[in-house]
């Protein structure tokens, strides 16, 4: 009966370092999409800028890598079930 | 510059007799609480505190491990006890969740990180070092450097140099799409990633040590016989509030740096992230 306890207790402390490991994951991944859409977006506008002489390009460009990171994100991560998904074959987690 | 601060900042020190209303200001803490004097110079290479601390700590990491597992028993005593928890604590709680038991071979690498990053934030908090290396960033940077060269090399050793790029890619969007995703997945991955891995664990030890010094010199400075007597005992209720929370905060760092490692690994092995 104890053992039966202990191997319940301890699926439930490997599923919540699971669940810890990919909320980490997730939440920097999600983190870094918006930052790397400024980045990438806002550095193709003061490129863009710089050559056609319009500094404006630079926070339109910023303002364009934001709209489409949340997009992404919102694809990717705003399915329900998308975080938790189901444990592929052969994972042994 | 910084001398000239060091010169205003030194009658802090107990015994200086720089209180409120003395006619001195506060010499709050700065940049200059992270510069040190070198302990002694080897030809044109300074020696430092926080080299001298990087130095225990590792020694500190292989001693311990060395005096746990030197010798092991099968039912295990004294310092194999400990060691064995260690062990089993970065297993259970970060190699596993993400990697699975294929992990394994990882195991000395996460559990030398974990510790080396844990035992070095933790020297903050212990008289005579209390300094926490890692707000130094150089002493992060080549961490991070391991963590990411590694992550390039298994993902091009499991997965191929072409099928690595492939895979970089976020093929789940429509194909439309694709090439307005790829400047962002590039710049997330070669430069956000591995900048917030290094910033990250700088940042929380630099800001950490700061607050630490703040209190500890404000409850010095405003101790006096004045109404600052009241606002030096809030201040050194602070420290040890702000000493609680750096202990945690120590092991939080070293558990998220050494957990997005093997979270970066667990991407490199498997075919797609």
């Amino acid at each position: 009966m104890s053992s039966g306890n202990d191997a319940s207790t301890r699926a439930q402390k490997g599923a919540a370092a699971q669940g810890r490991a990919r909320g980490l994951d997730i939440g920097w991944t999600v983190f870094g999409y918006l930052i790397s859409g400024m980045l990438a977006y806002g550095g193709i506008g003061w490129l863009i800028g710089r050559a056609v002489h319009v500094a404006l390009l630079f926070p339109v460009g910023m303002l364009v890598g934001l709209a489409i990171s949340i997009g992404f994100i919102i694809y990717r991560y705003g399915k329900q079930g998308a975080v938790t998904r189901s444990p592929r074959k052969g994972d042994d987690r | 510059m910084i001398g000239d601060v060091r010169v205003v900042a030194e009658p802090m020190a107990p015994g200086g007799g720089c209180h409120l209303f003395s006619g001195c200001g506060f010499p709050s803490p700065g940049l200059q609480s992270f510069d040190f004097k070198p302990l002694f110079s080897i030809g044109s290479f300074p020696f430092t505190k926080p080299m001298l601390i990087a130095l225990l700590c590792a020694a500190a990491v292989i001693v311990f491990f060395w005096a746990a597992f030197a010798k092991p028993k099968l039912v295990p005593r004294g310092v194999q006890n400990i060691g064995e928890i260690a062990i089993l604590a970065v297993r259970d709680q970060i190699l596993r969740p993400s990697l699975g038991r294929k992990g394994d071979t990882y195991l000395p690498f996460l559990v030398s990180l974990f510790f080396f990053i844990w035992f070095m934030n933790l020297m903050e908090l212990i008289p005579l070092f209390q300094f926490p290396a890692m707000s130094r960033i150089g002493f992060v940077w080549p961490l991070v450097a391991m963590v990411y060269l590694l992550y390039l090399y298994l993902g091009f050793k499991h997965q191929g140099f072409p099928g690595y790029i492939k895979n970089m890619i976020p093929w789940d969007v429509p194909f439309f799409v694709l090439p307005i995703l790829i400047p962002i997945e590039l710049i997330r991955f070669f430069v956000f990633q591995p900048f917030t891995l290094g910033v990250r664990l700088f940042g929380n030890m630099f800001a950490g040590h700061l607050l630490l010094s703040i209190f500890i010199l404000a409850t010095w400075y405003l101790a006096s016989f004045s109404v600052g007597l009241l606002y030096a005992a809030g201040s050194a209720a602070m420290v040890f509030f702000v000493f609680g929370l750096e202990l945690l905060i120590d092991l939080l760092q070293a558990f998220i740096f050494t957990t997005l490692t093997a979270v970066y690994i667990a991407s490199s092995l498997e075919s797609a992230h």
